[in-house]
């Protein structure tokens, strides 16, 4: 038994050992940093200073935000472009795998040439400005580029990352039997009780996943923020770039601490939310709907 | 007969919207990767006037692409090599024995999926920095892919070594086969799937990673995106970047075309990520 154990353990070490050695590691010099401690230059001296300046400073609110609109945004859009497109998809048709591999194509794309292929469409020589002088709307190219509400960046999101819920929820409910949503049409079942009784139910682990995922990388987001985005707001990963481009590592690690904690608690509160709304079947009872004005006033 | 409709409505309306958010910016691309610098194209032509394969071969010849191009493609299959041979005892322990904690193993082996990647360079290179460590970054950067993209690896494999059958492990056993041989007659053939697609998932994951290459490598190891990148900021030169940008996407998207048929014969529901949590 013993043996077995240790047998176990030497083999967990190469794979798991390595990731949690590496993401613990990193994740300690950046909390360290960012209270004084573990210091690149100078010396090292436990204080909440930076945490303060860091808070102070209306650029490092507006990031949060930023992120936060952009994680969240993205995440949504992502899901309920994906939601219907799956379910439409479930049942293979004449054309369906056509359309699965077009929509799942943007997948195949790296994000950067994601990016360029939309400034090839916004640019003041690109596709749309092309077509508005064409048509006679306009005489000047308008700019569109670095919008100010970051429009680009939420569509260039959604475009990188609707596919990869698809492909998530897709599985999920091609992997839902028809005796199933047989058994409960038999029974007086609505398609309207079917899908929430049913359906979602038994698609929410792919839901939390998809949401989880795509809420990370876009909360995190840099090279669509500094490509597309908006040239007034910078996002906490470009903020942090910046800070350590200035050599102030102390404020990148407030800046990256940030964005660890922020992950974490935002898929947490991904998890509760689509939990919440959800898990259990008659989404829209009363019981229910008292819920989920519960969760959106913030009342027990 | 309302169904019907708008079957067909959606049908339509999808072809058209892939034609529009796939076709179109990638004909784009293509036609300014082929503009010629003698005759400018401008706004009211619909093609350009003169195409050559000017910008081509002046990317290739006068800026950082033939290293760009060097480094990616050698950092890659170094990275797959690495994250193989890292991921395989955990794939095994997962995919062939039980053990209390297992789950909580799993669930952490995601990790990585979930750490900011520009927190894990950022620091990383802080940390390289601070251990006098420098002149290591290549190395540094293969580790930091390796464990970015060991989740990948590791699930691929443990779907790998749960198909293999215990029958054919215990045949060989029965007829005497050295453990070197059980390996070879009954885990290898039904692991030579898994194999290719974790190599080949990594070596993709590897070649289109920005953030690590791009804070750790940067000024000198120079990749396809971190150079993509730099031709996108300031200096914005279409033509450049759309010649960047088809190097970059084409030969990736002929391998995922390769990982598609591979991952169907390693069981993609299990590998695509269904069943994350």
């Amino acid at each position: 038994m013993f043996s077995k154990y240790l047998f176990i353990i030497l083999c967990l070490i190469p794979g798991l050992g390595i990731i949690l050695a590496l993401i613990g590691f990193v994740t300690y010099i950046v909390i360290m940093q960012s209270i004084g401690l573990n210091n690149l230059f100078g010396e090292d001296e436990f204080t909440f200073k930076f945490w303060e300046k860091i808070f102070a400073k209306k650029s490092y609110n507006r990031s949060v935000r930023y992120s936060l609109y952009i994680g969240t945004f993205s995440t949504i859009f992502s899901i309920l472009l994906a939601y219907p497109i799956a379910l439409w998809l479930r049942k293979p048709f004449r054309g369906s795998l056509l359309i699965s591999s077009i929509l799942k194509a943007p997948l195949l794309v790296h994000g950067l040439v994601a990016a360029f292929l939309f400034l090839n469409v916004i640019e003041y020589h690109g596709l749309v400005n092309q077509l508005l002088q064409y048509l006679n709307f306009t005489d000047q190219p308008i700019r569109m580029r670095n919008d100010r509400n970051a429009f680009g960046v939420l569509f260039l999101q959604t475009w990188k990352n609707m596919p990869f819920a698809l492909l998530l929820l897709a599985g999920a409910l091609q992997s839902i039997s028809d005796d199933t949503l047989d058994a409960a049409r038999d029974l007086g079942a609505s398609i309207y009780r079917r899908f929430i009784d049913i359906i979602i139910p038994l698609t929410i682990s792919a839901m939390t996943a998809a949401a989880i995922i795509i809420f990370i990388g876009a909360f995190a987001d840099f090279t669509f923020q500094k490509i597309a985005g908006p040239r007034n707001t910078f996002s906490l990963s470009q903020l942090m770039v910046e800070y350590r481009g200035r050599m102030k590592w102390n404020e990148a690690a407030t800046v990256g601490v940030t964005l660890i904690v922020l992950s974490f608690f935002g898929a947490v509160f991904v998890v509760f939310i689509i939990n919440k709304l959800f898990k259990y079947p008659g989404w829209f009872s009363p019981v229910k709907m008292k819920n989920i004005q519960s969760i959106i006033g913030g009342k027990k | 007969m309302i169904a019907k409709s708008l079957h067909r409505i959606l049908f339509i309306s999808m072809i058209v919207i892939g034609v529009v958010w796939l076709a179109v910016p990638f004909i784009m691309a293509i036609l300014w990767s082929l503009v010629d610098p003698a005759e400018p194209w401008t706004v009211d032509l619909v093609v350009p006037p003169v195409m050559s394969f000017y910008r081509w071969s002046y990317m290739w010849e006068s800026s950082n692409l033939k290293n760009a191009l060097f480094n990616s493609y050698l950092l890659a299959p170094t990275v797959s090599i690495v994250t193989l041979t890292f991921s395989i005892p955990t794939a095994y322990v997962f995919g062939r024995y039980n053990f209390v904690g297992k789950e909580i193993a799993k669930l952490l082996c995601l990790l990585p999926l979930v750490t900011p990647y520009f927190v894990l360079s950022v620091f990383l290179t802080a940390t390289i920095i601070s251990f006098g460590l420098s002149e290591y970054r290549v190395a540094a950067i293969v580790l930091a892919h390796a464990v970015m993209f060991l989740p990948y690896a590791i699930r691929i494999m443990t779907v790998g070594f749960e198909q293999v059958s215990q029958e054919h492990i215990d045949a060989a056993r029965d007829l005497s086969a050295t453990t070197f041989s059980r390996w070879r007659v009954a885990y290898l053939p039904a692991l030579r799937p898994a194999f290719f697609a974790s190599v080949l998932i990594v070596f993709i994951q590897s070649i289109e990673e920005f953030a690590v290459a791009f804070i750790l490598g940067s000024p000198t190891f120079i990749t396809i995106p971190t150079l993509l990148f730099s031709t996108m900021g300031q200096d914005f030169v279409r033509p450049n970047a759309a010649v960047l940008s088809l190097i970059l996407v084409v030969p990736n998207v002929v391998l995922m075309l390769f990982l598609e048929k591979l991952l169907r014969t390693a069981n993609p529901a299990m590998i695509s990520g269904k069943g994350l949590n």
